[in-house]
């Protein structure tokens, strides 16, 4: 297994490559930041939910510098914020479910975004796990399996301003 | 007519998350679907639920949102002919 | 490949997987249609238990079962817990798959595998790795999702719900039913007589996040790559997901007709079972076991996030 590039994004520090990237946003607002810098032209990110979001720009920014074949990604809270969103179109007495939203109540829909935006046909997969540490062994043996390099790594996502994300593009070798 | 427009298209806006747009930037006859705004399959039944929510109007069977939904402009006359609040 | 050890579901139809194929084998059908089962939603009709089950004891119970058959020591130290569920307890994900390792005694963090309605195929896919990769040697996946007003409401919005018994690939299906089960099989690297699991692929079709490629892309790239190194005319049995929309199963034929499997008899369960999405994969391959007996079939499935899976069974 080695590691050519990586990024972590939390809600206050982009960092590429052990580089700090300059950010004026936090929170969900440095995703739209980093968004407009990078991206602009792609407006279903704003029908994206956080989790989406975050996985969404950490591969834009990681995938201009090498393409991939898979997406393995993992976290602790599956798509809990987003979750939490759709039930409240679902209260009582003001029950209008949203498909918009209730699509987005799975965590590997961000495999998904990353897929689309990028043409991989390759494998996605999303694994809810209790540790980062424990998507370690998942990906080496993934890799035993599919085409590398791959993005993998942990995307996490518990509320609007509280995500973490650090993915790694990985070789077999 | 023209203020329920207006009014739609605000609702529309911010239904389907168009973040950098305002209504001055959907016109009214223009297609909502392929060529125009883009809309795909989940947009179609979030403006179904759109009509439920904002007008009480329900609308059963998805394949008849097809001519409602052509442009914002007929959105608003079948809301016209249609609402319930 | 990897060997199996033991099996087991539980659905409405039955406890037990013997009790579930006889159910099937007789026609019985675990769809009803509810009217006032969670407020607000619409009348839907749907497998679900009669009464209501907690999900960590679902689960515990189901695998009990395929551990007793199996014979492993679930506390050892060589064996994973993984755990397909797609909303698991009340949204809840990892803290049930905790809990069901922990009642076991068993001390390695368990797996969930979150990929959508593939997820019970790629949860078995993810144990044939891991035993592969020599970091395990059994591996205990069960698949369980219990219907919940969140789910029902989210599928209604969605207008693919049918409130009549779903009819797979039929030119007048009206949409999919949705249902409860548990599920669990005891994969191994220890040989068994029995079935082994021999080839499994995951692919994305890279076009829309809920619905499926109009030409299959993904799915016919798991059934290309699962082909690998069979015969066609040995390929006895498709289990295909066969959900009833209108997309889904038209998509699933283009698939099937590009990989050259049109002659295959097919099976699809969800009007027995509605569709029980994290146990789905782990149900239905277990079924596909228990109709064919031996040969060689293939248990294919599709899901939101355009993810695709197949697997690959064989019993000499």
């Amino acid at each position: 297994m080695r590691v050519s590039h990586d990024i972590e994004i939390t809600p206050k520090s982009v960092v590429l490559d052990g580089k700090q990237i300059e950010v004026s946003e936090t929170g969900e607002r440095l995703l739209v930041e980093l968004y407009r810098r990078y991206v602009g032209d792609y407006p279903k990110f704003y029908k994206m939910d956080t989790l989406s979001r975050l996985g969404f720009i950490a591969a834009e920014i990681l995938l201009k510098i090498e393409p991939v074949e898979a997406v393995i990604l993992g976290n602790h809270n599956a798509s809990i914020k987003n979750d939490r969103d759709y039930l409240k179109t679902i209260t009582d007495g003001n029950y209008y479910p949203s498909p918009a939203l209730f699509v987005y109540t799975l965590p590997n829909i961000v495999t998904g975004e990353i897929a689309i935006r990028h043409h991989i046909q390759g494998e996605t997969s999303f694994y809810v796990l209790d540790k980062q540490e424990d998507l370690e062994p998942i990906i080496h043996a993934t890799l035993n399996n599919v085409p590398s390099p791959i993005l993998g790594g942990w995307c996490e996502c518990s509320d609007k301003d509280e995500f973490n994300a650090k993915l790694q593009i990985i070789w077999n070798n | 007519m023209e203020q329920l427009i207006e009014q739609l298209k605000g609702q529309i806006i911010e239904a389907l998350n168009f973040e950098e747009m305002t209504p001055a930037d959907i016109d009214a006859d223009a297609p909502l679907f392929g060529e125009g705004l883009g809309l795909d399959s989940i947009d179609a039944l979030e403006l179904i639920m759109l009509l439920d929510r904002e007008y009480g109007i329900k609308l059963a069977d998805p394949k008849a949102g097809k001519a409602i939904f052509r442009s914002v402009r007929t959105m608003a006359e079948y809301i016209q002919a249609n609402r319930t609040k | 490949m990897i060997y199996c050890l033991g099996h087991n579901i539980i659905s409405p139809l039955g406890e037990g997987s013997e009790q579930n194929y006889q159910a099937v084998v007789a026609g019985r059908s675990g769809l009803k249609l509810y009217t006032d089962r969670f407020a607000d939603v619409e009348p839907f009709c749907a497998s679900i238990f009669a009464e209501p089950q907690d999900f960590v004891d679902l689960c515990v119970r189901t695998a009990q079962t395929a551990i007793a058959e199996a014979g492993i020591d679930a506390t050892a130290k060589d064996v994973v817990f993984i755990l397909s569920t797609t909303k698991g307890d009340n949204l809840d994900l990892i803290t049930p798959a905790k809990a069901i390792a922990k009642h076991f005694g068993n001390m390695n963090s368990p797996i969930v595998v979150s990929n959508a309605c593939t997820s019970g195929v790629c949860a078995q896919i993810t144990a044939k790795r891991l035993i592969e990769s020599g970091l395990y040697r059994h591996a205990v996946v069960i698949g369980c999702d219990i219907q919940t007003r969140f789910i029902v409401s989210g599928f209604q919005s969605f207008k693919a719900l049918s409130d009549e018994p779903c009819k797979p690939f039929s030119e007048d299906r009206r949409g999919l039913n949705l249902g409860e089960a548990a599920a669990a099989i005891v994969w191994s690297a220890e040989p068994h007589d029995g079935w082994v699991l021999e080839a499994g692929s995951i692919h994305n079709d890279a076009n829309h996040i809920s619905g499926p490629s109009r030409i299959g892309e993904g799915l016919y790239r798991c059934l290309r790559d699962v082909l690998q190194g069979v015969e066609r005319e040995d390929i006895k049995l498709l289990g295909v997901h066969g959900t009833a929309t209108l997309y889904n199963d038209a998509m699933e034929k283009i698939a099937i007709e590009r990989a050259g499997l049109q002659d295959v008899p097919i099976s699809a369960l969800k009007p027995y079972f509605g569709h029980t999405m994290g146990a789905a994969g782990v149900l239905e391959t277990i079924m596909c076991m228990q109709l064919l007996q031996h040969g060689i079939f293939i248990k294919m499935l599709s899901g939101f996030g355009g993810v695709n899976a197949a697997i690959r069974l064989r019993c000499e």
